[in-house]
């Protein structure tokens, strides 16, 4: 499954990084502390958050991340989104809340 | 110029998790039989016990440094530490402004109350001091910086509630005076201090940093932050 599908299927707001908007995903991670992030979440991964700190970018593109889901209906700040264009790693957002997305994005995964 | 030691991260009983024994007085009267010169009263996103503590140390010859251990929306906590009164009463209007109002219930986070001198209660506060400011880490930064204050993220080197835990690494352009750490020092170019970060009595100067200083005071800690005119961090005890 492609960042364009969930996009689509789960209603998303694409914030930044379009040229990612091709990049597979292969599974989740949904966790608030970077450095669990950092230590544990698996390349491909879409990541649901609700951090918006331009950090999130580095992580992301530190373990090969294909998105950043940012839920609540939280906005990413200019400088997020500047590095997710940098480095083509889309940032995306939801009024869902991580629980509620998570279970929508595991369902839409394991379907496939 | 000679050494002069201090903590700087002390919560007082305004702190929820502040032990009620936590009164001005007594930091004071702790701080003394430590063998402090200098501390800091920094309570969760206030500093509504800064004055009358400045004024008990001034009282017994330590000197109090007016402070406040500030949670941004990333849930960081960094100490805030205040050049005078002035900056204190403008940098309490902006963590007012900020707040988020989080409800509190003293049954289970514990009691959150301004006193006076005799320990009499002046204030009690209804909301959780802790909780996350409507304030990101950048703009707590900014904020303290415009009151002239120093900025220091606290106990990186903790599991929970640092900026290591929360957004993984220092971000390379935050304007950062020192880090303050509780084991280990990081291999990191910024000023490592280290504090009690004392919730009861017996903690206080359980860590403690000693400064070569003309004399104790925000201007001469900031001088030794810096390394200029001769004052520097001598070391800090673990």
């Amino acid at each position: 499954m492609k960042v364009t599908d969930i996009v689509e299927k789960l209603e998303l707001t694409v914030f930044s990084g379009h040229e990612g908007l091709g990049r597979v995903i292969t599974g989740g991670y949904s966790s608030d502390l970077l450095s669990d992030v950092m230590g544990h979440a698996a390349a491909g991964a879409a990541w649901v958050t609700i951090q918006t700190h331009r950090n999130v970018m580095a992580i992301a593109s530190l373990r090969d991340l294909s998105a950043v889901i940012i839920t609540g209906g939280e906005t990413p700040g200019d400088d997020t989104m500047a590095q997710s264009n940098e480095e083509g790693v889309p940032v995306l957002g939801t009024i869902l809340n991580t629980f509620e997305l998570s279970g929508r994005l595991y369902s839409l995964l394991k379907e496939k | 110029m000679k050494p002069f030691r201090a903590d700087l991260h002390i919560h007082s009983l305004l702190s929820p998790c502040g032990s009620l024994d936590m009164s001005p007085a007594a930091i004071i009267r702790h701080a003394a039989a430590r063998g402090l010169d200098m501390i800091a009263v920094s309570d969760h996103n206030t500093t509504l016990h800064c004055e009358l503590m400045v004024t008990l140390g001034r009282e017994a010859g330590i000197t109090v440094l007016r402070a406040a251990e500030v949670t941004s929306s990333e849930e960081v906590h960094s100490l805030v530490i205040l050049p005078d009164s002035e900056a204190r009463v403008s940098f309490q209007a902006w963590l007012e402004q900020h707040c988020s109002f989080a409800p509190h219930d003293p049954k289970i986070f514990g009691d959150q109350v301004v006193i006076d001198r005799d320990e009499n209660i002046i204030t009690e506060i209804n909301h959780f001091l802790p909780a996350a400011l409507n304030a990101t880490l950048d703009e707590v930064e900014a904020a303290a910086h415009r009151h002239g204050a120093l900025f220091i993220p606290a106990h990186i080197d903790r599991p929970s509630f640092s900026i290591t835990s929360q957004l993984g690494f220092i971000p390379e352009d935050l304007y950062i005076d020192a880090i303050e750490v509780v084991g280990a020092a990081p291999d990191l170019l910024y000023p490592i201090i280290r504090n009690s970060d004392a919730h009861i009595p017996e903690h206080i100067g359980r860590r403690y940093t000693t400064y070569m200083l003309d004399h104790p005071s925000f201007t001469e800690l900031s001088l030794a932050l810096r390394s200029e005119d001769g004052r520097h961090i001598i070391s800090s005890q673990r």
